[in-house]
């Protein structure tokens, strides 16, 4: 069976005819509902105390440091998995590999360690 | 490194030395530095001309351009030509360094004229060893630069300024004509190299061809400003404001003979451009008799000289234009010999009298200058022909090919002997005899040079004596060595002339010495016998006035070239560079701006509209790469 | 490729070099290790091998690519000057280290087999870029310029591997010369080309013509130059530059180059609107960084009409043009670094080309390496730009390519004007710079770059032949 693109036609119809719905429906619901606006009925409500100050909190970067390091380590570890099930098909050969692939990772490892970034308080 | 290499790089070297160190280096190392450059390449010069066996070698330094076919290298070339320069330009230059040792000692850029010389030494070396057009004419260009500066070295006085900024331009116009006989020669040959253009030219390209004589037009133009011919004369009288050893070396027994060397280098193309051989002669002629007539009147010890080379070099272009090639370079080195010999002499003088110059206010110097004396009486005698001395023997062959072509330019090319015999030693006995004309202080100061100074002239006085054996003619019993030993550079050439009869050749040698004798006897009645002396500038009336101030000549280029384009150049400031340069170029200019600060605006550094515009740019890339597919399935 | 693992190596040794008390050990540390690097990379000329299982190939090409590519970072390191005495805001370890990443993943780019290579070089590559950008950091524009390239690279990213895997999908294979073959012989056997394919060769071309910034994806280029520190901005216009130009010829040449047709219309237009639009926005430009990121947008216009002329001779000219663009580019910055330093408006280098007003008085070195570096950007002759352009106006003329060819010339005497902007404030204007006090392997720096592009200049068989 050859399709050509012309096959795919109703599709884009359906499509079209499904997306005028939607808007046509939404301008209207827009178009016919009543609005009225108070300043109570539009301020921000919240469990029925008031809101205090801004929704974003500044958070140490040294939170989103220690995070990302989690993660870095967290995932090569998981490079392991496959290397361990062929640990006896890889041989001497994927030993030594995933030594040295583990020897940077320290290096890595004692670099954070060297800079102080898992130092929380200084 | 090969021998041939290290010739132009020890001048090279002692330019950078001099040049880069000129508050470093001591003022006496400086000249030692430079003449020991110039004469490690001479022994280098003497060395390969020892070992030379007659076969042509080339020595590639390094492939310099390649464009398409067209291979341009810097190469250099050791035949006979270039040998023979070479001997001539570091010898003759090594004794000049060693004579600028003295003569500049007292001079404050001491340093800058050594580093000077050194470089012109170089460049001239790279114009005679290079193997291919290009490289000749970057050597062409600069000898014409340092020329330059070295004319107007002494740079604090305008006039030497102007003198060499008039060297310069007169140089350039030849150099356009050189620069488009070798666009001429790339076009039509596809190489600028000696060899391949020679060989080219034997495969049946016959006598008379258009190209070659357009080529050897546009080339003959070069050889006109660098060799002073007319109409591209005018500089080299100028250029005598220069030091005296520049005078000697750049404008007498080198730079200027450049001309004369392209000419016999490009033999092959010339060989096959009678009209071009043709001009060349009697272009030749008319600058030998034109500035000998100018000599006769000259006061200026130098002027006379420059206008000596003058003549002289047209001598050796009657020479080349009769096609005896050998004859003319046979000349090219017996005047570097007697030349450099008389401006060397006249330095010497002008050294003793604290910087004079003009011939009435010497006289009686033979026994104050008793070296200078004898050398520069041997270097007239060489000059006027009369034998046995070096000029005698060259300028004869010249004569006696002239004569064979035509008895009418030979006739000519004897008055111009009269007149350079008569010139010279009215220069002699003004100079060195009767009674001292200048001031008391003056003849307190008189001495002799140091030994600096009188070592080249004397060793310059024995090769003017005996240059001429180097090539004695059948004739007198020799056998033509020189001739023969270039013989193999003509082979390119169909016909070169051969002399004529022996009889005649005879009868011809002996007018001509006896015209020489006889107006060297002029000038000893008039300027020994009735002493007199010539008159001061306002006096002179007539035609000698005319001649005096050398025709006219230029003024009248004044009027014929630089007052149309100075008027031509108002013109074009007043009216084209409003309209043209204001309101086109600059209208161009403007909308360019003008696009830009539209253009700039594009790039108004929102993150979101760069994306949108790539998005974009990608969607319309695909889809009218895709048209084809996409069409085909609405069809 | 010794030197991939050599540079690695030395990446990591640099961060604990850091360490150490004594910071000005760093750049004399990176500069031998970058000559080292270069020794093993001189080592490989004339073998062609294969490593990693067909991942990357050493040849020639990839030595003479990587050797630029190294000279280009030896010079941007010797002008770094240790990135200064400011203990706390800068981190030269980092910085050399990173700097030596980049050109680990730049060589990965010069010498892939495997599409995935060309990826994972390029990422690594930008991932550095994008970091180095941003290391101002408490300069506003920095990081608003580290942002924006990191946006819009990762967005050219995803379109080179979109564009890798319709490759991929096509042909079954992700070798360049599996690729290749499978192309040429597709074009044999005169079956219509598939779509797929097809829009995957533009997609990676795409991609790569972000990173080198052509029209028109190149609206990245003027703002992350002016924002990144000068000297980052040196190295980024070299090295990413000369990468993405060779990993784009080596695609073009070996793998699509059966389907020349397809694409070269893609590459003729761009290459005409780059040169355009280069040229003529850089002329309104008053700051010289953003000068010089045109420039550099319109250099890479230039390579591309080499690259789209596809000729024998083409990679001798990408070659030499981009050994002739670093030169000159690394010349021009590390004099603006200088003079910018020197004359501070507001407390911050000013960068515009009225700071080097009267720069040759009492500072001619500095003044006469700044014009022979913009005369060879501009082109003229006795300059080694010169003959770049001369090559590759040459292979196109060759393969015909008249339209980008009068653009070219035309944009060519555009670009004089704004070149000769700073030779003429350094030249001709009154100014009082006092003289400037240069250490001296910044001078000698100055002194070999400038020597280099005149001899180029002069006699570019040289390097020309070597290549």
């Amino acid at each position: 069976m050859n399709y050509q693109p012309s096959d795919y036609l109703p599709i884009l119809v359906q499509l079209g005819a499904a997306i005028a719905f939607i808007v046509a429906t939404m301008l209207a619901t827009h178009w016919l509902g009543p609005k009225r606006h108070s300043k109570l009925k539009d301020d921000v409500f919240e469990c029925g105390i008031e809101s205090i100050g801004d929704a974003r909190t500044p958070i140490s970067v040294k939170y989103f440091l220690v995070a990302i390091l989690f993660v870095l380590f967290d995932v090569e570890i998981i490079f392991m998995y496959p290397w361990a099930v062929n640990f006896k098909a890889l041989g001497w050969d994927g030993f030594m590999e995933m030594i040295v692939f583990m020897g940077l990772l320290l290096l890595g490892f004692i670099y954070v360690i060297k800079k102080g970034v898992l130092k929380w308080e200084k | 490194m090969s021998l041939i290499t290290l010739i132009p790089l020890f001048p090279l070297i002692g330019f950078l030395i001099n040049g880069i160190g000129f508050n470093i280096v001591p003022k006496n190392l400086a000249g030692i530095i430079s003449t020991a450059a110039a004469l490690a390449s001479f022994c280098c010069a003497v060395v390969l001309f020892m070992n030379f066996s007659g076969e042509v070698q080339i020595a590639k330094v390094f492939d310099w351009i390649t464009v398409g076919k067209l291979n341009i290298s810097m190469s250099f070339q050791i035949d006979q030509l270039s040998l023979l320069m070479l001997l001539i330009i570091t010898g003759v230059g090594s004794l000049i360094h060693i004579y600028s040792m003295g003569y500049m000692s007292h001079d404050a850029g001491y340093g800058k004229f050594f580093s000077f010389l050194n470089l012109f030494l170089f460049f001239m070396l790279l114009l005679v060893m290079g193997s291919n057009y290009v490289v000749m004419f970057i050597g062409w260009e600069g000898v014409g630069l340092c020329s330059y500066l070295l004319i107007g070295f002494w740079n604090k006085n305008t006039n030497y300024g102007t003198a060499a900024r008039k060297a310069f331009i007169m140089n350039r116009i030849g150099d356009l004509g050189f620069l488009l006989g070798i666009f001429m020669i790339i076009s039509h040959f596809g190489s600028v190299e000696y060899l391949d253009v020679f060989e080219d030219l034997g495969h049946g390209t016959v006598a008379g061809d258009k190209t070659i004589m357009w080529i050897t037009l546009l080339l003959f133009i070069g050889a006109m400003g660098k060799s002073a011919q007319i109409p591209l004369y005018t500089w080299l009288p100028d250029a005598m404001a220069g030091p005296t050893p520049v005078s000697a070396l750049i404008h007498a027994a080198t730079m200027v003979t450049a001309g004369i060397y392209m000419v016999i280098r490009s033999n092959a193309l010339y060989s096959l451009a009678p009209e071009t051989l043709h001009i060349v002669g009697w272009v030749g002629l008319a600058t030998a008799l034109l500035a000998a007539s100018i000599g006769i009147f000259q006061n200026d010890i130098k002027k006379v000289l420059a206008y000596s080379t003058v003549s002289q070099l047209g001598y050796m272009f009657m020479g080349l234009g009769v096609m005896a090639y050998s004859s003319s370079f046979f000349h090219v080195m017996t005047h570097a010999f007697f030349k450099a010999l008389l401006f060397l002499g006249a330095g010497s003088v002008i050294h003793a009298m604290s910087d004079e110059q003009d011939i009435r206010k010497m006289g009686g110097l033979r026994k104050a200058l008793p070296i200078t004396f004898w050398t520069f009486l041997i270097a007239t005698i060489a000059i006027s022909g009369i034998p046995p001395f070096a000029g005698f023997f060259s300028k004869d062959e010249i004569l006696a090919h002239v004569y064979e072509h035509s008895p009418l330019m030979w006739g000519l090319a004897l008055a111009g002997s009269v007149m350079t015999s008569f010139y010279m030693f009215r220069l002699l006995f003004l100079t060195f005899f009767g009674e001292f004309r200048g001031t008391k202080e003056q003849e307190h100061h008189l001495h002799e040079s140091p030994l600096s100074m009188t070592l080249p002239l004397m060793i310059l006085a024995v090769l003017s004596a005996v240059g001429g054996f180097f090539n004695v003619p059948h004739l007198l019993g020799g056998d033509s060595k020189l001739a023969n030993f270039m013989a193999p550079l003509f082979a390119h050439s169909h016909a070169v002339a051969h002399a004529a009869d022996e009889s005649l050749e005879k009868t011809l040698m002996i007018i001509s010495v006896i015209a020489a004798i006889l107006s060297a006897g002029i000038a000893y009645y008039l300027f020994i016998g009735k002493k007199s002396v010539p008159v001061a500038d306002s006096k002179v009336a007539g035609l000698q006035k005319v001649i005096y101030n050398k025709y006219y000549i230029d003024e009248l280029y004044d009027t014929i070239f630089v007052k149309p384009i100075s008027a031509l150049s108002k013109f074009f400031y007043s009216v084209i560079d409003f309209l043209v340069i204001d309101l086109a170029i600059e209208g161009i200019g403007k909308l360019v701006k003008g696009l830009s600060s539209e253009a700039r605006l594009m790039q108004d550094g929102r993150t979101g509209v760069y994306l949108f515009v790539m998005v974009l740019s990608i969607a319309v890339i695909i889809v009218w790469t895709l048209k084809d597919f996409i069409l085909v399935g609405f069809k | 490729m010794n030197s991939i693992i050599a540079l690695s190596l030395f990446g990591i040794a640099n961060l604990f070099l850091g360490f150490l008390n004594n910071r000005k050990i760093l750049m004399p540390a990176t500069l031998a290790f970058i000559l080292f690097a270069l020794g093993l990379n001189l080592a490989d000329w004339n073998t062609e091998v294969l490593w990693f299982n067909n991942m990357l190939r050493t040849n020639n090409l990839s030595v003479n690519f990587t050797t630029v590519i190294l000279v280009a970072t030896l010079l941007v390191v010797a002008i770094s000057r240790g990135f200064g005495d400011d203990e706390e805001h800068s981190h030269p370890a980092e910085y050399y280290a990173i700097m030596l990443f980049s050109v680990v993943g730049a060589i990965m780019m010069v010498t892939f087999e495997n599409l995935l290579m060309l990826f994972i070089g390029l990422e690594i590559l930008s991932v550095s870029m994008y970091v180095l950008t941003g290391s101002d950091k408490r300069n506003l524009r920095s990081n608003e310029a580290a942002l924006k390239y990191f946006l819009m690279g990762a967005f050219a990213t995803g379109i080179l591997l979109f564009g890798v895997a319709l490759v991929y999908g096509a042909t079954g294979s992700f070798s360049i010369y599996g690729i290749g073959n499978f192309v040429t012989e597709n074009r044999m056997g005169q079956s219509e080309i598939t779509p797929m394919l097809y829009v995957g060769i533009l997609l990676i071309i795409i991609g790569l013509l972000f990173k080198v910034s052509a029209a028109p994806f190149h609206f990245w280029t003027p703002d992350v130059y002016e924002g990144a520190p000068t000297i980052f901005t040196a190295f980024m216009s070299t090295v990413v530059k000369t990468a993405g130009f060779a990993a784009l010829y080596r695609l073009l040449s070996v793998s699509f180059v059966g389907e020349y047709g397809k694409w070269v219309y893609l590459l003729y237009f761009l290459c005409a609107a780059t040169l355009i639009i280069a040229n003529i926005t850089a002329v309104y430009q008053q700051s010289f960084k953003r000068m010089m990121a045109f420039s550099s947008i319109s250099h890479a216009g230039y390579l591309l009409m080499t690259v789209t002329s596809n000729q024998a001779t083409t990679q001798s000219s990408i070659l030499f043009y981009s050994l002739a663009y670093s030169i000159a580019t690394v010349t021009a910055f590390a004099v603006m670094i200088l003079v910018s330093e020197n004359k501070t408006s507001n407390g911050k280098p000013d960068e515009s080309f009225d700071a080097f007003k009267g720069l040759a008085k009492n500072n001619p070195l500095l003044a006469f390496a700044l014009a022979v570096s913009m005369l060879s950007l501009a082109g003229i002759p006795l300059t080694a730009g010169f003959w770049g352009k001369f090559f590759i106006f040459s292979d196109a003329f060759k393969r015909g390519l008249i339209l980008d060819l009068i653009v070219a010339v035309l944009m060519s005497a555009v670009g004089v004007y704004y070149y000769f902007k700073p030779i003429i404030a350094s030249y001709m204007k009154e100014g009082n710079i006092q003289e400037i006090t240069i250490k001296p392997i910044y001078k000698l720096t100055l002194i070999i770059t400038t020597i280099l592009t005149i001899l180029l200049g002069l006699m570019p068989d040289l390097v020309k032949s070597i290549f």
